[in-house]
């Protein structure tokens, strides 16, 4: 018995660590709160009425769910669960939850509940920020998007082709409560939807979908136990790129000798979307430049950077790409840059853009103490109108060296945060270096902020003049030593 | 009143510091001018000495002196590192590690591309410290370090991003040559060895170094033949040639060549003769003259036939390597046409055209054989080494475009010579007082400097002791006539590098019709789309000229680099483009290539394509084959080199002039497509392809790329295949049928 406990012990650590090597898609957020394998969210809740809006506009799926809660238990409650599936648990970016009466107010505090990875069913925890008294109802606004969650069919089109994208979801919005009313809305990017799951009306409710222009709605649907599904498919046009980056590095580096911020952004950028079913063929492609139709490849990303960057930069692994425009002015500071080739489905384009900033615009001193805070957008990718996703966005924040008691707040979903320090540039102890990952987040999250606050001692800054004031010193004086020795064999004065 | 001010800079000790330190800013600036000249474009080539380098970093010395090099001539492969001058990406290297350790954070790349314009800067101040051995005025130095630093001949290998040996090679070679005269001049082994600790380093470095290898010996014999053996001589070429050749047998690369080919038997030979010569010099301070004659004269002839006998008894039997192609090269210029297609095929081994010395050169050019002929003035050790070193170099440049650059620095040097002589007469403030009886060279105005006035005294007319201009009006038109000359090469020095040498062959750049520049980018978007969209070891063929591009920009393995170290290979790559698709199909098979890469101009105008090059390729692989590639059949019967309507047969079914127009009349109205290199009209309807099929091609069409077909699904050869697929119905196969016979189990 101990024999294969230990085994399959063995067994679990090495598959854990297998899994560790692939992307993320396979592994689940992690989580700290853990609860008992057996655990069943408690119906303390039912769900009043709710709306499920389903926006299939760009490169993703973007969900929001605007449920009204009731506490049907007998005592306050404040822990509402939100249930999904494993496979969407591993996909799903930057959920959100929002009191919908008042939209300024701040983000829910939400967690992922581990308890069985080998259950399908898996939770997100919401905090209610007061305990909802019994009776009493509230309106949630849930906001949340699947990266990769499209899928091009046919998988592979011809050059010109119009592409068709096809989306799986519940008619029946999940939940882990009793749902009185509800209904799903979809909207798609156009009218043009050529396959779709009809649900037959049933008990004098009509037919679904109902159809206005591009959006359809499932529903409403009268009451509904917690955990019924309604499978529905819908395949639609969509002839656009589906563009996904992988893994996004992004540093922003300070200086306050030089009073600049610099960006250097490295993407490795991919489009998913369908393949070319021939091979590239450039004379249909530049014959089709002179009326500029719809596309499934990336001709062109638009970065919109803060006024007042200057001096980018556009270069790939071979060096300096040529084909980049910058456009500033007063108003607004541009980046376009075109990749060196279209970007079909299936093809990779990875690239490294960067550019420098005026620091005053971005840090300020506190007024007491010698702390500063830092004010920068956590994201500054492309604005495409199909927007982009991003699987893995590691951004690094490197401070002057000495910079103590570094403190961060932004409202993106982290995955983990941390400090080290990074050596550069003739650095005695190194720069610290804040770094905090984020995992599926989707372009709508382009200009949160980042903010952060540190320690800066004004003798810090003086630390590199110093070492290096000394050690050229100490070369001279060396220098000087080492020539005035008399390593002759004969005597000068022979 | 400046004068006064500036008395007690100019005099005295303080004088000298003060001269010290503005000859030490003017070499900075020097420096600095001839970096800055440098920066005018900046695109890496060759790419290859790039991934070395690379590799050299990320992997350490010793991997890299072990590297093997899957990734190039697939399937042989190539031992990259036995058969590199590693000098270059040690260089790079140690420089890398340094800045490391320092913890500045500078990019393998950044140090590459700026490799060779800061060498530029230490190849200024070697010509400085040279020059300065050679002549006694101080501004000849100067004057030969600024002429380095900008001259086009140089400037022409060494602007940023040109990562080639010749790099830091030239450095080398001019710093070889300085301690080796500082070493004659001294007669002293430290300077001996330095030399040959230097000229190991240029062995590792470049393959040049056989120059210094040959001329070196050159100027000892020369000097031997004058009658001026001296001990000095002795000591600093023994030192020298035992240390040195030791040192180049350290390097893979070289290993024995250094005493079995006969490109070093001069040195060796020279070694020989030194020792004899020491020999008898002892014989003859100890044996009376008249018996030493007859000695001697013995001596020689037994030495000469046994040394000859020798010589031709071991080249015959092997153990010398009989003289290289490339070396009969040098002095026949039409021998590599004829036997080595190969190396005939690359435009900088042709034989250089005159004005190629005045767009290179300029000014120097004509100031040059006053500069030696001012060493024949004073003709010590040292200035018999520019004579030697100006005669040898002047006749290879004439042989090779390439070696312009071994002319360089001695035209450099020399000129600085004739310049800085005239300068000085010219430029002295004082007039000579009018001596009683003024000769008549006096008045005149020779040109003679005093100092070597005073030293010659042979003559009559020079016994005066100074002799100089008089007239102010003489000076001054002299001095500004030269201002204007040199003002004049620095234009054309900036002029020449910033059009001609620095338009990097990867990138082009042209101007669009409002004045803004448009670059013309193919190469490296083909090269960007391979890397990202292909399979990691699919293996790419192109002709040789593209396979360093491939294997460092598009990170794929190639049939075929600009290593051409395996002339078979290369002429297999030549059939394959120069054949039948069926044919070249199987080459292709047989090799595992997954892509052909074309380059083609047709679109763009740009004339260094594929078409152009394509003769080469089929005189290369005619070489190999001659009864399966014909040169004559790619010319009509006229004998004109066609690729329109009238091309012959075997050129329109050859693999490349199907690639390269394969759909290109799509692109054009009926009737008006047109080759723009060729300035030809094409007919209608272009080439169909059945074994390979277009994958990539770039924006302006210079490259194109084409995937070859797997083998058919239903075993059908590939024409009838795509004919099917075409719609074409299948031509009825005639078959003769037997008589039935009846089958019986």
């Amino acid at each position: 018995m101990r024999p294969l406990a230990i085994a399959s012990a063995v067994l679990s650590f090495a598959s854990t660590a297998l899994c560790a090597e692939k992307s993320n898609l396979t592994t689940p957020l992690t989580s700290k709160l853990i609860l008992p394998s057996t655990f069943k969210p408690v119906q303390n809740f039912q769900n009043a009425n709710l709306v499920h809006i389903i926006s299939l506009e760009k490169g993703y799926p973007k969900e929001s769910i605007n449920v009204v809660i009731e506490n049907i238990a007998s005592t306050a409650q404040d822990e509402y669960f939100l249930p999904f599936t494993s496979q969407q648990m591993a996909t799903i970016g930057a959920l959100e939850v929002k009191d919908r009466k008042n939209p300024d107010g701040a983000l829910f505090q939400v967690e992922a509940v581990e308890f069985d990875p080998e259950s399908d069913t898996q939770f997100y925890r919401i905090s209610l920020p007061t305990p909802l008294a019994p009776k009493a109802q509230q309106t949630l606004g849930i906001t949340f998007s699947y990266l990769s969650a499209l899928t091009p069919l046919p998988a592979t089109i011809a050059q010109a082709d119009k592409q068709y994208l096809v989306y799986t979801f519940s008619a029946y919005c999940q939940s882990a409560y009793v749902t009185l009313k509800q209904k799903t809305e979809v909207k798609f990017p156009s009218v043009v939807v050529p396959e779709y799951t009809i649900i037959p009306g049933t008990k004098g409710e009509a037919e679904s979908p109902q159809k206005q222009g591009s959006k359809f709605t499932y529903g409403s649907f009268g009451e509904v136990p917690a955990g019924a599904v309604e499978p529905v498919k819908v395949r639609y046009e969509f002839t656009k790129p589906l563009i996904h980056v992988s893994e996004l590095e992004r540093d922003i580096e300070v200086s306050h000798w030089g009073g600049n911020v610099a960006f250097e952004e490295r993407y490795t950028m991919t489009n998913r979307a369908a393949n070319l079913s021939k091979q590239f063929s450039r004379v249909e492609w530049a014959s089709a430049q002179y009326y500029n139709p719809p596309t499934t490849a990336v001709r062109e990303l638009k970065f919109p950077l803060k006024v007042g960057s200057l001096d980018p930069y556009f270069t790939d692994v071979i060096g300096n790409v040529s084909t980049s425009r910058f456009r500033s002015n007063k108003r607004e500071a541009n980046l376009e840059i075109k990749p060196r080739y279209p970007v079909f489905g299936g093809w990779n384009y990875p690239f490294r853009v960067g550019w420098n900033a005026d620091l005053k615009k971005y840090l300020r001193k506190l007024k007491t103490g010698e702390g500063y805070v830092l004010n920068v957008p956590f994201l500054e990718g492309p604005k495409q109108p199909e927007g982009m996703e991003y699987e893995h966005i590691t951004l690094r924040v490197i401070l002057p060296e000495g910079a103590e008691n570094v403190q961060y707040s932004t409202t993106v979903p982290l995955v983990s945060a941390s400090t080290s320090l990074h050596r550069t540039f003739m650095d005695t102890t190194g720069r610290t270096a804040l770094t905090l990952t984020a995992i599926n987040i989707v372009d709508d999250l382009r200009d949160r902020e980042l903010i952060v606050t540190y320690d800066y001692p004004f003798l810090a800054g003086f630390r590199k003049p110093i070492v290096i004031f000394i050690s050229t010193l100490s070369l001279f004086a060396a220098a000087w030593g080492i020539g005035s020795l008399d390593v002759k064999i004969k005597s000068k004065r022979s | 009143m400046s004068d006064t001010v500036a008395e007690p800079f100019l005099k005295g000790n303080t004088g000298r510091n003060t001269r010290g330190i503005l000859r030490l800013s003017i070499l900075v600036l020097i420096a600095a001018a001839a970096i800055a000249s440098r920066l005018f474009s900046v695109i890496l080539d060759p790419w290859f000495n790039f991934r070395a380098t690379k590799y050299l970093v990320s992997h350490g010395f010793y991997d890299f002196w072990d590297w093997f090099d899957d990734r190039t001539w697939h399937p042989l492969g190539r031992v990259t590192g036995g058969t590199l001058y590693p000098g270059l990406m040690v260089t790079s290297g140690a420089i890398y590690h340094a800045l490391r350790a320092l913890t500045i954070p500078v990019d393998i790349r950044n140090i590459c591309v700026l490799l060779a314009p800061g060498f530029s800067g230490l190849t200024a101040f070697a010509t400085y410290l040279f020059t300065n051995e050679m002549s006694t005025s101080p501004s000849a130095g100067l004057l030969a370090a600024a002429f380095m630093g900008i001259a086009p001949g140089y400037i022409s290998r060494s602007v940023a991003g040109s990562y080639d040996n010749e790099a830091i090679a030239i450095f080398l070679l001019v710093y070889t040559f300085y301690l080796w005269i500082k070493a004659v001049k001294l007669g002293s082994a430290m300077w001996g060895a330095l030399c040959a600790l230097f000229y190991g380093y240029m062995v590792s470095a470049w393959g040049g170094y056989v120059f210094i290898t040959n001329l070196i010996p050159l100027h000892v014999f020369v000097l031997v033949c004058m009658g001026r053996f001296s001990p000095r001589i002795y000591v600093s070429y023994c030192t020298w040639y035992s240390l040195g050749t030791l040192a180049s047998m350290q390097i893979p690369f070289v290993g024995f060549l250094p005493i079995r080919s006969s490109e070093h038997m001069s040195a060796l030979g020279v070694f020989g003769l030194l020792q004899l010569v020491g020999f008898v010099e002892f014989v003859r301070s100890g044996v009376p003259s008249k018996q030493f004659a007859t000695l001697l004269r013995g001596f020689v002839l037994l030495v000469f036939t046994v040394a000859f006998g020798g010589l031709v008894l071991l080249t015959v039997s092997g153990v010398i390597a009989p003289w290289t192609g490339r070396f009969y090269s040098l002095w026949d210029t039409g021998y590599a046409k004829i036997h080595i297609p190969i190396i005939a095929s690359v435009s900088e081994h042709q034989p250089t055209a005159w004005p190629a010395y005045f767009f290179d050169l300029n000014l120097l050019i004509w100031l040059f054989p006053a500069g030696v002929y001012l060493c024949f003035q004073s003709l010590a050790d040292e200035q018999v080494f520019v004579v030697v070193y100006s005669i040898l170099a002047s006749y290879f440049s004439g042989v090779m475009v390439r070696l312009m650059l071994t002319l360089t620095p001695i035209v450099c040097v020399a000129a600085a010579l004739a310049l800085s002589s005239l300068l000085d007469t010219y430029l002295s403030v004082k007039s000579p007082e009018v001596p009683v009886e003024a000769g008549p060279d006096g008045t005149n105005g020779t040109p003679t400097p005093s100092k070597k006035a005073a030293k010659q005294d042979g003559l009559r007319s020079m016994r005066l002791p100074i002799v100089g201009i008089y007239t102010t009006f003489s000076k001054v038109s002299v001095v500004s006539a030269l201002t204007a000359y040199l003002l004049i090469f620095v234009l054309h020095c900036t002029w020449v590098t910033s059009n001609a040498y620095s338009s990097p062959s990867v990138v082009l750049a042209s101007r669009m019709p409002d004045g803004s520049q448009h670059i013309i980018d193919d190469y490296r978007e083909a090269y960007q789309w391979l890397r990202q969209n292909t399979k990691d070891d699919a293996k790419i063929m192109s002709w040789w000229d593209y396979g360093y591009q491939i294997g460092g920009m598009a990170d794929r393995p190639t049939l075929v680099d600009n290593n051409t170290w395996n002339n078979t290979h290369i002429a297999t790559v030549g059939k394959a483009m120069s054949s039948r698709e069926e044919v070249s199909y199987e080459i292709m098979r047989q090799h595992e290539v997954d892509y052909v890469l074309v380059v083609f101009g047709g679109l763009l105008g740009y004339s260094g394509d594929d078409i152009n090059k394509f003769l080469w390729m089929v005189r290369i692989a005619e070489g190999i084959w001659p009864e399966e590639v014909k040169e004559r059949d790619f010319f009509t019967d006229r004998g004109e080199y066609r690729v329109d309507d009238g091309a012959t047969e075997t050129m329109k079914n050859s693999l490349m002039y199907k690639m390269s127009y394969y759909n290109y009349c799509t692109l054009f109205p009926p009737g008006q497509c047109q080759d723009r290199v060729r300035g030809v009209k094409l007919p209608d309807v272009g080439p169909t392809l059945n074994t390979v099929e277009e994958a990539f091609t770039s924006e302006n069409w210079i490259i194109r790329i084409f995937k070859v077909k797997d083998l058919d699904n239903a075993g059908r050869d590939h024409a009838s295949a795509s004919s099917f697929d075409r719609g074409n119905k299948k031509k009825k196969t005639i078959k003769k049928r037997g008589p039935k016979v009846l089958r019986v189990e």
